[in-house]
Order: structure tokens, then sequence, then C-alpha cells
């Protein structure tokens, strides 16, 4: 049982990051508008499509 | 979906005998108006195809962008005015942009495509909720009117924007909250998994070494939401303290740091039981019910403060008689400035040339519009309809009417008049009474009875009694009431108005705009020839209408009919139209225009074909159609009503007696329309003002509830703490109800958590409650709370 003495600490820094990540998250507004980020799956894949029948076409 | 016959960029039903078609990805649409099919070939064009396919609702009527709007928008390329509506970086110029016309989160995607994909533009961030645009440019390659008119070309009419302060702080609000919720949220987890450790530990057996551990690291991971996510419920409290007040957060602070502190203490000499979960989990609710309740708030004002928009921005200045574009804050007096058609006037100032008419009705309450001829006075912030006007400036726009208003406005904005929370008086009670039981338990144990488990006995208290219920019982209901109206189209932006609202005693109603529906429509049409009949006559007059811009005009424009072509239109400014129709001659316009003068009615607009008086028209600004029942009801629900005009002209008083309503008070400056509701108020009355013009806005302060109609001004939206966004005045019985629902249920939860408490505590007390069954307890009745107040969603 003595593993959890490593293995605690490692989570603890997993949960450390996980936190530090969300700050930036909050902070580079990607909080900001929940609507529009729910829709950007879609336009991306397109754009990428799209960018491919470029490169076919070419 | 489009179907065929309905417009395939807005879906608004196409009218009958329009034709305009185009092929989209191969296959012919049809559209309603040469605008939106101007948009969607706009759109088509530029490979944005997708905003079609994704988009969730319709795009609104596009117009086409008329010439008008394009020398508008080329005023804010001059350096003094761009100045002003933006700010520089260091990757360019950074301004925010209000948009209007946005429906879905297509649209903002739309938007940021479209602009990013121009020349000199660095970044593009559109938030669909407000309909911001914010957008960072290189003045030097590309200037703001042209990517402007890129958005107008996509249907979406963008205007500058200036955020006030209290915006900004309410943002940088909204991500602390974010902030500390992931703490507290993923914090708890982990000291939930720890803490299942621990009580099975309890059960098959632990050794002291791994308990001691798991104690230590959950201490570890408790502390930053102490520290940090808890901070707000501290500071709170010590700021209620300290003015020696009590408030709910003292409570919750009290149990905070006593189970943290305990626990510490249990940690740190490896005695009794930890509590750190039920710290995190206890911070961590209330931080999620404090959270959607100000991001509640927090829309509905984002969706209302376009303050900005009504200060004119722009002004053309005539310098050596040529007109140059400004700022309209540079303008001193004694300059000249040209206003066109249809602009707002920049600045207070007197007429030297021109001949018009303008409305004043958002800084009067007047509605009709005055006439302006060299001589007359013209004020900020009215609209000019007809005619091209130059005016001296005589004042500053800060010194004018209008900066006189907002300045009044923010005065008041202060004197708000205060109400000591509900829970704030129970709060008092509460905690007086439970600090003397716990003392006395902790005093009565450590003498009496066992001094061992005296420590234990008073934290059983302290935790069975845990404010949790009572603190959750009023932020949770009024939350679930603000969803429920919001969805109703009832925007609030300050939620004590739910805690007023049920003890309602005077309403006042602004006139025009408010009681009446703030625009001309036909009240009486009178015949003089054989032959004629009102359709034909109203549709003949709407023929030549549609060529005016004036107010008088839209009252016309639903009896248009396509079959009724008139040519050769002619205006006069200020006075009437005149046309060619079947090889006549007709006359449409005042009495005085059509020399009409022997019509003893009090007709507004009259009609003459070759000189033969045909008709005469009649024009009101009627009453909303809802008023009479709603003004009964109110009454009948014992409150008193009133009307607070701007409007002189005796209107007011009629609508009043039409209405049976006794309390009038004509004539009104908005000083006036604040002191006579400050008097109401200091007379014991809890008032409701309802208005919709800039001059109802400061006395919105002054009553206890403010209620605005969407049609109405912005800055009325802006400053009112409710809006009815179906502009529909009936909705006020909603909003009663809604708030009489969310006292109710507020009293219920309150009742449920007293009554828990009262059960608890003598047990706690002699010690039968041992503190596990403490949390369970706090637990299942802040449970019953958050779900009782849930009901109200389902109303």
């Amino acid at each position: 049982m003595s593993i959890i003495y490593v293995l605690i600490p490692i989570a603890i820094l997993f949960v450390a990051i996980g936190l530090l990540i969300f700050f930036w998250a909050v902070r580079s507004k990607q909080f900001d508008d929940l609507d529009k980020e729910g829709f950007s799956i879609l336009f991306d894949e397109q754009k990428k499509k799209q960018r491919q029948d470029h490169d076919t076409d070419a | 979906m489009p179907s065929a016959l309905s417009c395939f960029h807005c879906q608004l039903p196409i009218p009958p005998e329009t034709q305009f078609f185009t092929d989209i990805d191969g296959t012919p649409q049809q559209f309603c108006c040469a605008g939106c099919q101007a948009v969607a070939q706009t759109i088509m064009a530029q490979g944005l195809g997708d905003y079609y396919r994704f988009r969730t609702k319709a795009a609104g009527r596009a117009e086409l962008v008329p010439d008008e709007l394009r020398a508008q928008l080329k005023s804010y390329d001059n350096p003094d005015v761009l100045a002003e509506i933006s700010d520089s970086t260091t990757q360019g110029q950074r301004i925010e942009l209000s948009v209007n016309g946005m429906s879905c989160a297509a649209c903002a995607w739309l938007i940021e495509k479209q602009l990013s994909q121009q020349a000199g533009v660095q970044q593009v961030h559109v938030n669909s909720g407000t309909a911001r645009c914010e957008l960072v440019w290189q003045p030097a390659q590309v200037q703001l009117s042209a990517l402007l008119e890129q958005l107008s070309q996509l249907g979406y009419q963008a205007a500058p924007f200036v955020p006030d302060q209290e915006e900004q702080s309410f943002k940088n609000e909204l991500n602390a909250y974010l902030r500390r919720l992931a703490v507290s949220g993923i914090m708890s987890m982990q000291v939930m998994m720890l803490a299942f450790g621990l009580y099975f530990g309890e059960f098959s057996g632990i050794e002291a070494q791994y308990e001691g551990y798991l104690r230590w690291v959950s201490l570890l991971m408790t502390l930053p939401v102490m520290a940090y996510a808890a901070r707000p419920f501290f500071t709170s409290a010590w700021r209620a303290l300290h003015s020696r007040e009590l408030n709910m957060d003292v409570p919750i602070s009290l149990a905070l740091l006593y189970t943290f502190f305990a626990s510490v203490y249990a940690t740190v000499f490896d005695t009794g039981e930890v509590y750190y979960e039920s710290v995190c989990m206890f911070v961590f609710l209330l931080q999620l019910g404090k959270f959607f309740e100000f991001r509640a708030r927090k829309r509905a004002r984002d969706a209302t403060s376009n303050l900005l928009k009504v200060l004119p921005v722009s002004a053309t200045l005539l310098q050596d008689d040529q007109p140059v574009a400004t700022s309209a804050r540079k303008l001193v007096a004694g300059q000249h400035i040209l206003v066109k058609a249809g602009e707002t006037i920049p600045a207070d100032g007197e007429v030297v040339a021109g001949n018009s008419s303008t409305d004043e009705s958002m800084l009067t309450g007047e509605y009709s519009p005055v006439a302006k001829r060299v001589g007359d006075m013209v004020m900020a912030g009215s609209i000019n309809h007809d005619g091209i006007l130059t005016v001296r400036v005589a004042h500053a726009l800060t010194e004018s009417r209008l900066g006189q208003i907002i300045r009044l406005q923010q005065e008041t904005l202060h004197q708000k008049p205060a109400i000591l929370q509900q829970t704030d008086k129970i709060a008092r009670f509460f905690v007086q009474r439970l600090l003397v039981i716990a003392t006395l338990t902790f005093i009565s144990w450590y003498f009496f009875i066992d001094a061992e488990r005296a420590f234990w006995v008073t934290l059983s208290v302290l935790v069975a009694t845990c404010p949790c219920a009572l603190s959750l019982a009023t932020p949770t209901a009024i939350t679930c009431a603000l969803a429920q109206l919001n969805k109703q189209g009832i925007l609030i932006k300050n939620q004590h108005v739910l805690a007023f609202l049920p003890k309602l005693t005077q309403v006042f109603f602004d006139k025009t705009g408010t009681l009446t529906q703030g625009r001309f429509s036909i009240a009486k049409v009178n015949l003089y020839q054989a032959g004629w009949t009102e359709q034909a006559a109203l549709g003949l007059i709407a023929a030549l209408e549609r060529h005016s811009e004036h107010p008088i005009a839209r009252a016309f424009a639903n009896y248009e009919t396509p079959d009724v072509v008139a040519s050769d239109i002619t205006l006069q400014i200020g006075q009437g139209l005149t046309a060619s129709w079947q090889q006549q001659q007709v006359k449409v316009g005042s009495r005085a225009f059509c020399q009409a003068l022997d019509i003893t009615d009090t007709a507004q607009v009259v009609l003459q074909v070759d000189d033969v008086l045909i008709a005469s028209v009649e024009l009101a600004d009627q009453l909303r159609p809802e008023v009479p029942a709603l003004v009964q009801q109110l009454q009948q629900a014992g409150l008193k009503t009133s009307i607070l005009t701007g409007d002189g002209s005796g209107h007011g008083e009629l609508l009043a007696r039409e209405l049976n309503i006794t309390e009038v008070y004509q004539g009104c400056s908005p000083e006036q329309k604040v002191s006579t509701i400050q008097q109401a108020v200091s007379a014991g009355e809890t008032v409701l003002m309802i208005g919709d013009g800039i001059n109802d806005s400061p006395c919105f302060h002054a009553a206890q509830v403010s209620v605005a109609l969407d049609s109405g001004t912005e800055l009325s939206k802006n400053q009112a703490d409710v809006v009815l966004l179906h502009n529909d005045l009936a909705q006020l019985q909603q909003l009663l109800a809604g708030a009489r629902q969310a006292q109710a249920v507020v009293r219920q939860n309150l009742w449920w958590a007293a009554g828990y408490n009262l059960v608890i505590v003598p047990l706690a007390v002699c010690g039968f409650v041992s503190p596990y069954i403490a949390v369970i307890g706090m637990s299942f009745s802040s449970i019953l709370v958050v779900s009782n107040s849930l009901r109200l969603l389902n109303k």
C-alpha cells in the first residue's frame, strides 16, 4: 500500500496542471460565448475538407 | 426549413409578384427582396455557404446598403472620431462593436470568417450571446468604414460601442466565479475520493499511518478551497461584522472556519473526525448557485447595455462651407454643423438654415414631430426627419439637455431605495441564537457533563445547524424564478425586484410609447366624394407617403397596394407631397398645403385629386390593446395607478379618464418625474415605474422597481431593472405572478430549514447526533430546498 505515497502526489500534480489549464482557458476568453464554441467544431471540419479538395484540384 | 414560399435567407414569406432568384449550390432559390438576395450572393461568393447549413435560426430580413449609410460609416474613419471609439494596442486599433441582426451562433461564425479574410484585420472575436464583436485592425491597411460596410453587405449593422466600466467589472467578476468554481469543484472530487478511503477504513480497519496520510493530503487539498474559493464569503462576513451587521455570510463563514479548523485539529493531533469533504462540497454548492445567478444577471445586463448608441458619435462640421466629419464631443459653441435627414442631431443649437421637423419624443415624451425653421432651437439626441439643417452649436454635447439627463440619471443611480434582504434578517436572528446555543452547549458539556466530548458535541451542533439549507433557500428560488421569467421574455437585471414586487402599492405609467404605441395610427377617415372607398383613398395616400421619411407616413404603410402606382412625386418638406396618378394631379399633406382650411375636423392628412377634396384622415397615437385590461386588473389588486408624462398637451388627461386613472402628472421634465416618484417613495409607497424614453430613465432609479419595454430607447433599457422583451404590457401581470410564486417558494424553503433546525438542535445539544449523521441531515435538507426551488422552472 505504500505506493499511495507516490501515486497521490502524482494525482495532485495532475490536478494542479488541470487547474492551470482551466485558468488559462478562462483568461483566453474561451468561456465568454459557449453557444458559438459548440458550433466551431462543425465549421472547422468543413474548412479542412475544403482545403483537401483544393489540394487535390491543384 | 425553407419552403417554396419563404425566403431562402430570412425565411419570411415571399410577397406575391416578387421575382428574386439566385442559384445556391446549383438549385435556384427564391428571395423576398433584393436585400436578402444580395446578402446571400455575398455569402456564397465568399465561400461561406456553410452558414446556411449550420445555422439554427433564420436571419433577419436584410436591407440593401443605402448610400447614406456608406457616408455615415465614412465618418468613423476620421482620426478624431476613431480615437474616441477605439484604442490603440501594439497589434493595431482595437474596437468593440455592437452588431444588430445576429440571430444564432452561425452568424458569429459568418462575421468572424468574413472579417478575418480582409487584409489588415488582426483579430476578430464575436460573442453571439451579447451580439458584440471585438475587432483589432491596422488602420493603415484597411479603413473601419470598409469593414463595417462588409458587415452590412452580410445583413448586419455594426455600431461602435464603448462598454461602461460596470460591464467590465461584471466580466472580471464572472471569470473569477468560474475560477473559484473550478477550484472548489475539482478539489471536492479529490477530497471526496480520499474521504471514501477513510469511510471504508472506518469499517474494515485502516492502518494509522495511512489514515494520517490521507487526512494530511485532504488538508492540503482543502487549503486552496478555503484560501481562494471561499474567500468571498469571508470578506463579505468580515465587512458585515465590521459595520456591526450580520448577513448570511457570517454563519456560512463560521461553519466553514469551525469545521475546517476542527478537522485540522483532528489531523494534527490524530483524534476525532475530519470533515474536509463537507467543507469542499459546501463551498462548491454555494458557489455554483451564486455563479448561475450571476450569469443570468450578466446576460440580462449585456442584452440591454448599448448606452453609447444614444450619444451621437460623429458630426458633420462646416468649415469654410466645406463639410468635414468630426467627433461630436469636439464640437464647441459657435461652430456650424450640417444635419442630414434621418441623422441624430449631435448638439444643442439654433437652426441657421434649412427647414425640417424633428422627433424629440425620446427627450420630452411629446410624440408629434416638431417643426424646425430658421431661428428654432434643436436638441442633441433628437432625430432630424426630412430636411437638411444647418445648426449653430449653442453648447457642447456634455452641456446639452441630453448630457444633463444622463448626468441626472447617474446621480440618481446610488439613491435606489434599499431593502434589507429577508435572508439577512433571518441570518441576524439565526446567528445570534446559534452562537448562544453553541456556547451554552460547550460550557455545559465542558463543565457539567463530559469535558472530553465538549468540542465534538459543539461541532455536531454547528454542522447540524449549518446554514446550508437556509443560505440556499433564497438564491436558488430566485435563480429559478429568473430563468423561468426569462423564458417568458421578461428580462430581470436586478434580482431585488423579486423581493419588492409582492409588496407593490403604486404603479406609474409613462404615456407615450408605454400606454400608447408611440406612433401614429389611423383613427378616423372622412370621405367627401361619392365613389371613393376608405380603402381606395388610403391606398392612394400610402402610394405617395411611402416616399416620405416623416413619421406620419409610417401610419399608412399597411395600406400600400401594388396596383396603385403614383409617379412624378415631389416632396415639400414639412408640408406634403404631390404626384401624378392616372393622369390626375394628387396632393397629400396638411390642411394648409391642400388649401382645405374649411374642413373643421382635426384631421392631419388631407387627400386631393385635381384640387377636389377626397378624404381627410385623423391620426392618433393609440392605446396599446392590452392596457385597459391590465390597468383594471392592477386596480382590482388594490394598486394605485398613475400616469407620469412629459407630454403637456392634455392628451394624458383624456387617456386617464378613459382608463379610470385618477392621478395624472402632465408636462413633467425629467427632474419633475424624479421628484414625483421620490415623493411617492418617501410617503411609504412601493413604486413601480414603467417607461420607455430617455426622459424616463433618471426616475427609474428613484422607484423601487423600474420596467422598460424592448421597443424603448437603449438608455431606458439599460437603466431599467426589468425589460419586457415582447413589448406586451400584459407581461407585467406575469412578472407579478412570477414574483409571488418565487416568494412562496422562498417561504416554504425557509420554513423547512427552520423546522429542520428546531428538530435537530435539541438532539445535537444532547449529544445524540454524531457529526456524520449531522452531515447527512444537512445534505438532505439542502437537496430538498434545491428541489423545491427547481419546481419554479416547470411552472
